[in-house]
């Protein structure tokens, strides 16, 4: 009898989000790029990638906390999945992002404009993986409800406001 | 045997289905049928298209203008075209609408093409305004309308293609394409100005000094226009 943990991705799904799993961990790095050059600072090359991974990394495990006290979620693999889905969304996003967001900061003399642009880009990118997250936690697994909707809610809003609010006082510390 | 071959399409033949048969062509790009061919003669018609209108536009002033504009127009077109049809595919995949990026950036040149022969279409409009020696502001105002309405039906033709689609993402993507372009059209053609030149100005430059952005640009009118001024007065001749 194997004691073995189920496999949240299965090999071949994994090996094929990989490339999207990887634009997710390059893009942020981008972006801080980005502001780095305007600000000629290195700090948010790193700063970016943890605001935007230590936010879902800490608010990830209280949407299965709270939709499993509601009594409408689905198996902690398939919550697993569905963020590894809407992480790989956020990474192909963005890197189409990337080049309209570059453009726009680096012909403007204003570091305004890259904090806009910037903002812009991580903001899009985050609220289209929402999006997608959404969509892959409720159709199968999850009945929906309004109570699994409202937790849904609850959850996007407290975690754009906690990033957007890490992401206004890293961007005041550097553009300053 | 010989009906099975794939034969590449002129140049002309695609122009001339562009004009006369949209749906067949967006057919075409739907199916992936000769996308590199497609994207080919339709860079080239935009080159072409916007190189005319831009060479019209510059006739307002004359001279070396012409030249300038006749160069800048093209590039600002397939400059947008390069920096937004990606983010066509991503935010569309990221919905889950199957990633095409080829057969996107075949889309929206297709469709900006089609944008630049109804603009090519309008030149004799320009000219006869520039006959006519229309003031410099009535002219800004008609080459404003005629870009809209090129715009709109470039708009169009992307819509109406994505709407045969089935599947997640489109309307997001069609959206977000919006926006980008927009933005990304904006600066591109603001960093590259001027296009069209007063008749009495005495010199002209191929492209200003960066000195911000369109949106600082938009800020600042907003700011005067509320009695915000950043000088006490506004700058002579000659003055910086």
């Amino acid at each position: 009898m194997s004691l073995a943990p189920p496999e949240v991705l299965p090999r071949p799904e994994l090996a094929a989000r990989a490339p999207a799993l990887a634009l997710a961990a390059v893009g942020p790095i981008a972006i801080g790029g980005i502001l780095a050059l305007q600000a000629s600072s290195p700090t948010p090359l790193v700063a970016v990638p943890a605001v935007v991974f230590g936010v879902v990394a800490a608010t990830a495990p209280a949407l299965y906390i709270a939709t499993a006290t509601a009594g409408s979620a689905p198996s902690l693999a398939a919550v697993v999945r569905a963020f590894g889905v809407a992480l790989g969304a956020f990474g192909i996003a963005l890197a189409g992002l990337l080049l309209p967001a570059a453009f726009l900061s680096l012909s403007s003399v204003a570091p305004s404009t890259t904090f806009l642009v910037a903002t812009a880009a991580l903001g899009g990118a985050g609220a289209l993986a929402m999006r997608r997250l959404a969509r892959e936690l409720d159709p199968k697994a999850m009945k929906p409800s309004l109570t699994s909707g409202a937790v849904f809610l609850v959850w996007s809003v407290a975690t754009l406001g906690i990033a957007g609010r890490l992401w206004w006082d890293l961007a005041g510390e550097v553009m300053s | 045997m010989i009906g099975a071959m794939e034969v590449p399409a002129p140049t002309l033949g695609l122009v001339d289905q562009l004009l006369r048969d949209r749906d067949a062509m967006l057919a075409r790009i739907a199916a992936g049928r000769d996308l590199a061919a497609v994207t080919r003669a339709m860079v080239a018609t935009i080159a072409i298209a916007m190189a005319i209108v831009g060479a019209a536009l510059g006739s307002y002033r004359g001279g070396v203008q012409i030249g300038y504009a006749a160069i800048k127009l093209p590039l600002v077109l397939l400059g947008t075209a390069a920096l937004s049809a990606p983010a066509l595919t991503a935010i569309g995949a990221s919905l889950g609408r199957r990633p095409r990026l080829t057969a996107d950036l075949a889309l929206v040149v297709t469709a900006l093409a089609f944008g630049a022969l109804m603009l090519a279409a309008c030149t004799p409009l320009i000219l006869l305004a520039r006959a006519m020696d229309l003031s410099y502001h009535r002219m800004i105002l008609g080459t404003v309308a005629i870009f809209a309405l090129a715009g709109v039906a470039s708009l169009r033709m992307i819509i109406h293609a994505l709407s045969a689609e089935t599947g997640p993402g489109r309307g997001s993507a069609v959206i977000g394409l919006c926006i980008v372009f927009a933005l990304v059209g904006g600066q591109l053609s603001w960093a590259l100005r001027p296009y069209l030149v007063r008749p009495r100005a005495e010199t002209v430059v191929f492209v200003r000094e960066v000195e911000g952005s369109l949106f600082d640009a938009i800020g600042g009118a907003m700011r005067s226009a509320r009695g915000i001024y950043e000088r006490d007065r506004a700058p002579l001749p000659g003055e910086d």
